[in-house]
């Protein structure tokens, strides 16, 4: 059974259509990466696979709809807008999640897990971008999800941070066989961790393996530019 | 010394401070929901929209606070379902239903002769002024709506963060946000007898606004926020009633010089 099946999805806002007959699978354990211009549907795809928007079609998450699987997901937002001189630690947002017997040991755990268990006692609005995702992606694996959706989630944070953040993604993918679907823009980053890449611009334009969909022509096709593709020495899916 | 002491043997004066420390808690504890969503708008739209609820009621021969939630609750619905069918901004929203209410109350006021002692008082506040009618009343929405947020506290913040995220987690995000505006609009109307339409939002903004400059954790900025909110509305009571000052504006002068007082400290601790 695929972790994500989604036919004949089409979101519609007036008379702007900004999906349009999307159908696919995601496999169960990969790491699934949704790239595609500005504009193109990728964080509206992503919300009509969590069940945050209305649509047409038929989406189903480990064989069920979407809101009938919530507790087998976790989310990491795109950007976090919430006013960052609010004094809140990151362990009082850890708690706001769990409502766990023994949710203090999974917090532990699950900070321990991203590395940040040492910042437990400071205060949110003084994380550094690359930091407060590793919370967020803490809290969205609290309810131990068998997917994470993240949208854009190293958007804003330096190279450094995102190859760190992408292996820790790698980590939970390969270690805790949690499935995994990102959006991004970053073509470097698909093909040195997704292992499988679903090219939208409203309608599906490729789907696949990196090393095999990701080519000069697609990218032409996808971005409508031209642009050239250099093949990564040290990428263990080409 | 012996006057101050004196202040608490009237019963007028005793309803006053009863209801004033429940409300105090309430409006503090509502307020940090108010600040991190930065709806203080909503509150003084709420407010002032009730003001059609209180003339209605006077027109009618009525007590006016049970109108008054009344109208506060079908405003609070109505601009929450506005909010979710139309694409007009929240700020425009409330801002219609907040002018037209008004309007509407200045309508119905002139169709009543003579002046209106209840009026002035729902407008500038009157603490003193509690009946006994109306201090059960007070107590036990304020008891109501605390137990509200104490039962879906979690799920509320968690809705204040991401509503997206906070639907993941698994929490009814459309019931309790309906929710939450509701327990708002009726908490600020329950302040309205304190503060007065024109004021009341103070007490939901002042106390959080100066928790949040001092405190160093969520669990810290909600007791400085009550703690503050107490102490305002406690000396705020006592001093309008020494110096003979009006009760809801001398509230807030207090809170606000707390306020001063609270940046001038948390700018010295840096």
């Amino acid at each position: 059974m695929p972790a994500v099946s989604v036919n004949n999805l089409t979101v519609q806002y007036g008379d702007s259509r900004i999906l349009d007959g999307l159908t696919f699978d995601i496999v169960e354990g990969s790491i699934t990466a949704i790239i595609g211009p500005n504009g193109s549907g990728k964080t509206t795809l992503l919300k009509a696979l969590l069940g945050l928007i209305s649509y047409r079609g038929d989406i189903k998450v480990f064989g069920q709809a979407t809101k009938n699987v919530r507790h087998e997901i976790g989310y990491v937002p795109q950007r976090f807008t919430f006013d960052k001189s609010f004094p809140i630690t990151v362990n009082e947002f850890m708690t706001l999640a769990s409502d766990k017997k023994y949710f203090k040991k999974d917090i532990q755990f699950q900070l321990k897990e991203v590395g940040m268990w040492s910042a437990k006692d400071q205060l949110i609005g003084s994380l550094s971008g690359g930091q407060l995702q590793r919370v967020l992606i803490a809290n969205a694996l609290l309810n131990g999800p068998k997917i994470v959706f993240l949208d854009e989630a190293a958007s804003g944070i330096d190279i450094k941070g995102e190859r760190s953040f992408f292996e820790l993604i790698k980590h939970l993918n390969e270690d805790h066989q949690v499935t995994i679907v990102f959006v991004s823009h970053e073509v470097d980053i698909v093909h040195r961790y997704a292992t499988q890449v679903l090219c939208l611009n409203k309608k599906m334009i490729c789907m696949g393996k990196p090393a095999e969909v990701l080519t000069t022509q697609t990218l032409q096709k996808l971005y409508d530019i031209n642009i050239s593709l250099y093949s990564h020495q040290n990428d263990k899916h080409s | 010394m012996t006057n101050i002491a004196e202040i608490f043997t009237y019963p007028f004066m005793q309803r006053a401070l009863i209801s004033g420390i429940f409300l105090a808690a309430l409006l503090a504890c509502l307020g940090i929901f108010v600040v991190l969503r930065r709806m203080a708008f909503f509150g003084d739209g709420i407010a002032h929209a009730s003001l059609a609820g209180i003339a209605l009621a006077l027109l009618a021969g009525t007590n006016p606070l049970p109108i008054a939630i009344a109208y506060a609750i079908v405003i609070a619905v109505g601009i929450y379902l506005l909010e979710k069918k139309t694409s007009l901004s929240s700020d425009t929203i409330i801002g219609i239903f907040f002018t037209a209410s008004m309007a509407l109350g200045v309508v119905i006021i002139t169709l009543q002769s003579g002046y209106q002692p209840e009026l002035i008082s729902f407008l500038f506040g009157n603490i003193l002024s509690i009946s006994g009618a109306e201090l059960p009343l007070i107590v036990s929405g304020v008891v109501i709506l605390l137990l509200f947020l104490l039962i879906f506290f979690k799920p509320l913040v968690q809705i204040a963060f991401d509503k997206d995220m906070a639907y993941i987690n698994g929490v009814n995000v459309t019931f309790l946000d309906l929710a939450q505006y509701i327990t708002l609009s009726v908490a600020v109307v329950l302040g309205v007898k304190i503060l007065g339409i024109i004021l009341v939002s103070a007490l939901i903004i002042i106390p959080p606004a100066t928790a949040k400059l001092l405190a160093g954790s969520f669990k810290g900025m909600m007791i400085i926020s009550v703690l503050i909110s107490e102490l305002t509305i406690l000396l705020g009571i006592i001093v309008s009633y020494v110096y003979d000052l009006p009760t809801g504006a001398t509230i807030v002068l207090v809170g606000t010089a707390i306020f001063i007082f609270s940046l001038i400290l948390s700018k010295i601790k840096k």
